[in-house]
């Protein structure tokens, strides 16, 4: 379990976010300890990171509501809430093709540059090998 | 009709050196004769979408019909028998 300030630092979102979370329902039901400072345990966390991950999608607050409906109770969520998390997984499919496709070709550029730069070990085995000819 | 194929060759447009693939490529082509074998020499970055969308990764590479075959240089024998075969 830690408290705001922990959990503020290492997922690198503010306590104003977190309280704020907190007030609109994302993150319900976080326990206080005796001194009434909020509490934070694994669960909390790892909703905070799903939160986190779909803003990154800019996914918008209230679709990150319905997905963490479907996330708590994904077999007695409502038809329109699947529907919603279908439509964002193909988002996602979508965004991991054109990602895919960028780091390929940034991939290919690199390999380009690191040929310029160094030689090339292919030549040896050009140089090497028979012609072939008949 | 006697079989074709196009070879693409995807070279680094820096890499001087990867014209000695260049070269050797055209001297099998040259071997195996009559036509049977275009080849074309893609200088990457040029045609660079292209080069992603087949999967080149490195250069060179080698295609053969629009389909990576190879993705470094498989030796002037190993690539002689695969165009023979593309062609049997």
């Amino acid at each position: 379990m830690n408290q705001i300030g922990e959990v503020s630092k290492r997922l690198g979102l503010s306590i104003y976010t977190l309280r704020y979370y907190e007030k609109i329902g994302l993150l319900p039901h976080v326990a206080r300890n005796p001194s009434g400072a909020r509490v934070y345990d694994d669960n909390d966390e790892s909703r905070l990171r799903f939160i986190q991950r779909a803003q990154r999608m800019k996914f918008s607050l209230a679709e990150i509501g319905q997905l963490l409906e479907m996330r708590d109770n994904p077999q007695n969520v409502r038809r329109d809430v699947r529907a919603l998390t279908r439509r964002k997984l193909a988002e996602i499919e979508d965004h991991l093709e054109e990602l895919t496709t960028l780091r390929n070709e940034l991939r290919l550029l690199i390999n380009l540059c690191v040929n310029a730069e160094r030689g090339c070990p292919i030549i040896e085995d050009l140089e090497q090998a028979p012609s072939g000819r008949r | 009709m006697s079989v074709k194929i196009q070879v693409e060759l995807f070279a680094s447009g820096d890499c001087a050196r990867c014209e000695q693939v260049n070269l050797q490529l055209k001297r099998i082509i040259e071997d195996i004769g009559n036509g049977r074998v275009t080849c074309r020499q893609i200088l990457l970055p040029d045609e660079i979408d292209y080069a992603v969308a087949l999967g080149v990764l490195a250069t060179p590479s080698i295609a053969v019909d629009g389909e990576l075959v190879f993705t470094s240089w498989p030796g002037a024998q190993r690539l002689r028998r695969t165009l023979l075969e593309r062609l049997s």
